[in-house]
């Protein structure tokens, strides 16, 4: 090396530590807790420093392999709303057991006091250790001395007897200035990686492979005949293989914000998904776990808690023989045979990819988590004849999957197929559901169908049918102003099921009370429903209204919003930018017929025009239409909506769209004295 | 011939037992007098304690309840709450079907053994077992049994005969044999009226209860509702012995026994109180120093173990670690007010949106909150410690205007808080606003706030620019196409006034109406909430806070449009508040809008009802009062 090259080494390490931080765990600098805002992000209340999060497989002779999370990470703390970052929970999984151990915990405090760096150690005091139930157990911990300007340090480590690799988590509710994240498996274990294909924001990941080495010793006694001590022999050898990783390294990550219409925001958290695909032994022994759809279906077919469970029909045949006949059509049998699972077997609120106590037990008990009770519906169409195949899915909350795996996948349900290919859709698990409709939850764009014969397929989950509500207003105005008359409507599919989840099981009293509303002086009387808990059927109500304050009387002329009180009361898309797309799962058509007796002595002074928006030429659209006949007043409005996703950059159109829904829809008819 | 006969007698008890609870548990012939409003009915509940020593407690019971819906499944009651000074005898439940036979039966092994940390708490080690069972169909019945031991008789279990809302009883006794030498006290409450026997001291049974429909503005649920409470003179609390002859006695436990030793803080935080204090002369200026230094310096965290659920940690690990509940910090900033040289009280109390009272004639075990009271001039004020932002003296809509327990070292006082009169929970707004040609509105508002009406702070500090956005969307949700322009909030939090200074514009506020503009001037302070309507009113009803609100908003209408019609002024005035708006004509093309809204603290029969909701309706039906404009 020349004394040119030494000098642009040592030219490269100067500015090097003059531009980049100390990341050392414990070199908190005096400028990190001198700083008061995150200059990037303002509004910060609190960031994460630095974060190096490394996933690797410790070797331990005697348990083999085992699975390491450890972490840094160095958190500043601009105010109190950031505090709650001072406190961390870990959530251990305990089975058979073994369980998940916190391990190498370091955590400090560092402040600034009297122009020197304070240090503060967590104790034991801080941290507390809970038992939630038989599998999970949490560790708690919060760190002493805690003020605004603090940086918070943590170190540790996860030890996992399990092969799961949780999510690496890239994203926070908080900004990150750096992350390094480092993965690296031995060549026996294979995982596949995937990103999480809905986060806005996104890692690049750069792969690389390495050589390890472990050493084994064994030891062997042996005894030679005759009279000599015993002899250990201790033989080692060298375990030589390849690793293969990848790192990723990213400055600057956004915060993860939510919004309105927005369920879950963690759907959007940027992160690596990682799936445990098959395992190749010493001996070169593979067992496969995924990696191709074929291997999966199989996988699943040959499971004792799924495919096994499908085979097994001796438990229901006698109750089905009696329900069913020979000569009952197709569509009777699915719905005898739906509705029957449905009041035979409830759900206990679990939910899973596989049974737990068995379909047996389940069928016995009339209790089971939602892959017994829609295996056993399956089961039992296969039974009667028909083309029933298990569809597994991943719930909305859950993330999608996109590779061949099943362990992205949290929730089956059943579809029977036709000759022509057509699909209908069946949940038994939720009381509300009905054929062809499906609770919204599991309703996340694709699940794949594990068909008898060992094929696999993606199908479409998203609803096509237009879910309808039809309403008839017909009123008049009595001489006191008040408005008298009759509401019918008729509501179908998935509008009928938010409609059953809302409203079922209330007292009358208590519809009633719902119905009127707070916002409006409303008196509904006479209130009738009818197919509340035939759920294959449309929900059919009427009732009769009296209202008051919804005439305006201006020097003598009447002033009248013709939809009343079932108008939107506000717009309720009020954001001016949007992040995340909204979903608004199925597509609807609302159909309103209103009649108005126009009071004696008055007439038209004016009615609004007749109109018609559009949304994204075929995404929406609202047409109102009114005429006046004879002593009445007709209005009919449409409005439908096609598109149920709104992508962010659609936002500001569908906006419009809606105010001016909105604000047709509070003009006045005028009428006027004679 | 005796042995016989004794078989004779136990064999016709056993069937006696038989019949009378197989009934129990027979939902299909319930009276339909139970099953009105009831999403459960109390079949059969026998509670029976004894008291063996003053920290020996066995507690029994028998329930057997018959649900009707999914609502009624929390009224099951198959739960037991355990710690470490519970011993857990047995616990065992059995479900029966509609006609009563069994479906399941449940033993120890099977209850769910979970956590039972509450939310808004790091840590306990509260504890509980329950039966999780999964209804196949309704109704269904089921009969729990369990049996504990406790060594801690600081809260012996209260007896509410009606257990809640929407909840019937058919059966319930309630029990307690004391063979410990100690006074047992007992208070019993709104008994009158309901079918509820004395059958001896500590014996009581109640049959046949109907169930109680949940109502808006009903008082708290305890303030009406038959119930007994019990309280030892002489308890134990979580190993702890402690002394309850009265209000005074109880006082002086906390402050001598219980709470011992806790207030000592390390020197040189005493010297730097100190000299943070050295200037001022008045202890009131000198409490706002200690209490801000104490907000700066602290963060809530809520770790319940044991007796630390009850003791406050101590003032020097406070000041060590900066974190702890309301116990740890209200007894902090007594121990930094001590140092500086200023009496304070440690302050049990209920903290609550709704105001619940400590039973100013019946010493016991109450509340679940604490706090500071500060003695001044010949009143208190009170300091709430859990909260880094509040201002000094704070407590508008959590701990205000109710009976609290002051401990002072001539022991326990009760007290009553802060009450927020009406006129001072105040909201005073005012705007000017122009009308631009297509009825479009662009607004300069001032809002100022006090008393109860300042609590808003809270809310509006947490949020970031966006999120106040969206705030005030929401706030004004009678405006489409609302956009805000600029949001300046200034906390005055040393005279407790929150301001509030927008700038705000909204296309085509007015509504079209042929050619004609419909305006309603009042577009920032809607009131649009009437209470709900109930065909027969059962309960009585409360305003816990009243409030004044104070509106006025100058219009300039755009050179192409003129007012037209104008409407009349309001007045109504009643026992719940008032009601007044103007509207005046001010130049060619400018008006004033003026609304002042009273809303009166009080007390209503259930009579009352009907005309409360008028008002309402009324108050809604003029904020929607419209003007017209002519183009």
């Amino acid at each position: 090396m020349n004394l040119k090259n030494i000098f642009l080494v040592t030219l490269l390490l100067t500015l090097n530590s003059v531009v980049a931080q100390d990341y050392k765990f414990g070199k908190v600098s005096k400028e990190e807790l001198i700083e008061e805002i995150n200059s990037v992000n303002q509004e910060a209340h609190a960031t994460v420093l630095y974060k190096k999060h490394k996933v690797f497989f410790e070797f331990n002779q005697d348990d083999g392999f085992m699975l390491v999370n450890s972490y840094h990470e160095r958190i500043k703390i601009y105010d109190k709303e950031g505090f709650e970052w001072a406190t961390k929970r870990f959530s251990l999984y305990n089975y058979n057991n073994k369980s998940e151990k916190l391990t190498n915990l370091k955590a400090y405090t560092f402040t600034l006091e009297n122009d020197g760096i304070k240090k503060t150690k967590l104790k034991k005091e801080g941290i507390f250790d809970e038992k939630n139930n038989k599998y999970w157990s949490t560790k708690t911990l919060t760190m002493p001395n805690v003020k605004e300007g603090c940086v918070i340090e943590f170190e540790y480590a996860i030890r996992s007897p399990f092969m799961k690799i949780n999510d690496i988590v890239l994203q926070y509710d908080i900004p990150i200035k750096k992350l390094d994240v480092d993965v690296i498996i031995p060549e026996y274990f294979i995982y596949n990686k995937s990103i999480n294909p809905r986060a806005v924001f996104n890692p690049e990941l750069e792969d690389y492979s390495t050589k390890r080495s472990e050493r084994i010793t064994s030891k062997t006694r042996s005894k030679n005949l005759g009279f000599s001590a015993v002899k250990t022999n201790i033989e080692s050898s060298d375990l030589n293989f390849n690793e293969k990783g990848f790192k990723v390294s990213m400055n600057n990550i956004p915060a993860l914000k939510s919004e309105p219409f927005v369920q879950n925001v963690n759907i959007y958290r940027a992160k690596i998904i990682m799936e445990y695909a098959a395992y190749k032994g010493l001996d070169n022994l593979y067992k496969n776990y995924s990696t191709t759809w074929d291997v999966v279906t199989k996988t699943i077919s040959n499971s004792s808690s799924f495919g096994g469970e499908l085979e097994k029909n001796k438990y229901f045949e006698e109750d089905i023989d009696a329900l069913i006949s020979e000569t009952d059509k197709p569509e009777n049998k699915i719905v005898k045979i739906y509705n029957f699972v449905k009041t035979k077997v409830k759900h206990n609120n679990f939910i899973g990819l596989y049974s737990n106590e068995g379909v047996k037990r389940a069928y016995k008990e009339g209790v089971g988590n939602i892959a017994e009770i829609n295996l056993i519906l399956t089961a039992m169409l296969r039974y009667s004849g028909l083309n029933a195949n298990p569809v597994i899915l991943s719930t909305r909350d859950n993330g999608t999957p996109l590779y061949p795996n099943t362990e992205g996948f949290n929730y089956v349900i059943s579809a029977i197929e036709d000759d022509t290919g057509n699909l209908i859709l069946l949940d038994a698990a939720n009381e509300n559901s009905a054929i062809n409709i499906l609770p919204e939850s599991a309703i996340n764009w694709q699940g794949r169908i594990i068909r008898k014969n060992g094929s696999s397929d993606w199908i479409s989950l998203n609803p096509k049918k237009i879910s309808k509500e039809i309403v008839m207003l017909k009123y008049n105005i009595n001489n006191m102003l008040e408005v008298e008359g009759k509401v019918s409507k008729q509501i179908t599919d998935y509008l009928a099921l938010d409609y059953r989840d809302k409203n079922n099981g209330l007292s009358e009293a208590e519809h009633l009370v719902k119905l009127q509303g707070e916002k409006d002086d409303l008196e509904i009387l006479n209130l009738k429903v009818k197919n509340e808990r035939d759920n294959n059927k449309p929900i059919v109500y009427s009732y009769d209204f009296k209202l008051n304050n919804n005439v305006d009387e201006i020097d003598g002329k009447l002033y009248i919003a013709p939809t009343l009180f079932l108008n939107y009361k506000e717009n309720p898309f009020k954001q001016d930018i949007r992040v995340y797309p909204i979903d608004f799962i199925y597509p609807i058509s609302r159909d309103y017929l209103i009649n108005i007796d126009i009071p004696e002595g008055y007439i038209v002074e004016s009615l609004p025009e007749n109109v018609k928006f559009q949304f994204n030429v075929t995404g929406g659209s609202f047409s109102y239409l009114i005429y006046k006949t004879e002593n009445t007043l007709q209005l009919k409005l449409n409005y439908k909506l096609n598109k149920t996703f709104i992508l962010p950059s659609e936002y500001n159109q569908f906006k419009e769209f809606f105010s001016s829904i909105f604000e047709k829809q509070s003009e006045k008819i005028i009428l006027i004295k004679t | 011939m005796q042995p016989k006969i004794s078989l004779g007698i136990i064999f016709m008890l056993f069937t006696l037992l038989c019949t009378s609870q197989s009934d129990k548990t027979i939902a299909i012939t319930l009276s339909p007098d139970l099953k009105e409003n009831a999403n459960a009915v109390i079949r059969h509940k026998a509670l029976e304690i004894e008291i063996k020593a003053y920290n020996k407690m066995v507690v029994k019971e028998h329930r057997i309840v018959t649900v009707f819906n999914e609502y009624g499944m929390r009224n099951i009651g198959a739960y037991l709450s355990y710690d470490n000074t519970v011993n857990i005898k047995h616990i065992s439940a059995i479900v029966y079907n509609a006609l009563g036979q069994e479906i399941k039966s449940i033993k120890e092994k099977k209850f769910k053994d979970v956590s039972a940390v509450s939310g808004g708490t790091l840590f306990s080690d509260d504890r509980q077992k329950y039966l999780s069972y999964t209804p196949t169909n309704y109704p269904f019945t089921v009969e729990y049994t369990s049996e504990y031991v406790t060594s801690t008789t600081a809260f012996i279990p209260r007896w509410f005969p009606v257990e809640g809302y929407f909840v019937s009883t058919e059966y319930s006794s309630f029990k307690i044999v004391n063979n410990s030498a100690i006074v047992l006290n007992k208070k019993a409450s709104y008994l009158d009226g309901y079918n509820i026997n004395e059958l001896s001291d500590f014996y009581y049974e109640a049959k046949n209860i109907k169930a109680i429909k949940k109502e808006a503005y009903a008082p708290s649920f305890s303030s009406f509702a038959p119930h007994l409470k019990f309280a030892l003179q002489e308890f134990d609390m979580k190993g702890v012995k402690g002394q309850n002859s009265s209000w005074t006695a109880f006082g002086k436990w906390v402050d001598t026994d219980l709470n011992k030793d806790t207030e000592e803080l390390p020197e040189d935080v005493i010297s730097e109180v100190q000299n943070l204090t050295k200037t001022e002369s008045s202890n009131l200026e000198k409490a706002k120093i200690v209490y801000k230094y104490m907000q700066d310096k602290t963060r809530y965290i809520s770790v319940q173990v044991g007796i630390g659920g009850w003791k406050p940690m101590l003032a020097s690990d406070v000041d060590r670690l900066s974190y702890g509940d309301c116990k740890a910090l209200s007894n902090y900033t007594k121990a930094l007010l001590k140092a500086v040289g200023v009496e304070s009280y440690y302050t049990l109390i209920y903290g609550n949106r709704d105001i619940e009272s400590f039973d100013i004639d019946f010493s016991s075990q109450q509340g679940n909150h604490a706090i500071l009271t500060v003695p001044h001039q010949d009143d208190y004020v009170f300091l709430e410690c859990t909260s880094q932002t509040t201002p000094f003296g704070y407590i508008a809509n959590f701990t205000d205007d109710r009976d609290a327990l002051i401990i002072t070292p001539d022991g326990g006082k009760i007290v009553h808080t802060k009450v927020y009169k009406t006129e001072e929970n105040s909201q005073k707004t005012k705007a000017i606003i122009t009308v631009d040609q297509l009825g479009g509105l662009n607004a300069t508002i001032k809002v100022n706030s006090k008393g109860t009406q300042y609590n808003r702070y809270s809310q509006l500090e947490s949020k970031d620019q966006k999120g106040k956005q969206l705030y005030y969307k929401n706030r004004f949700d009678n405006i489409n196409n609302l956009k805000v322009r600029s949001i300046s909030i200034i906390n005055d939090k040393e005279n407790v006034i929150l301001t509030e200074n927008l700038e705000l514009e909204a296309s085509k506020y007015a509504s079209k109406a042929g050619n004609m503009l419909l305006l309603t001037p009042n577009a920032f302070n809607k009131n649009t909430y009437i209470p709900p309507r109930y065909e027969n009113r059962t309960l009585p009803f409360e305003v816990d806070r009243g409030f004044v609100d104070e509106d006025e908003y100058v219009f300039t209408l755009n050179q192409a449009l003129s007012i037209d019609v104008m409407f009349e002024p309001v007045t109504i005035s009643n026992k719940f508040g008032e009601y007044a708006t103007t509207i005046e004509k001010i130049g060619d093309k400018k008006f004033k809008y003026k609304r002042k809204l009273i809303i009166n603290k009080g007390k209503y029969s259930k009579d009352d009802y009907k005309t409360f909701r008028t008002f309402y309706s009324n108050i809604t039906k003029h904020d929607k009062s419209k003007i017209t404009l002519k183009k």
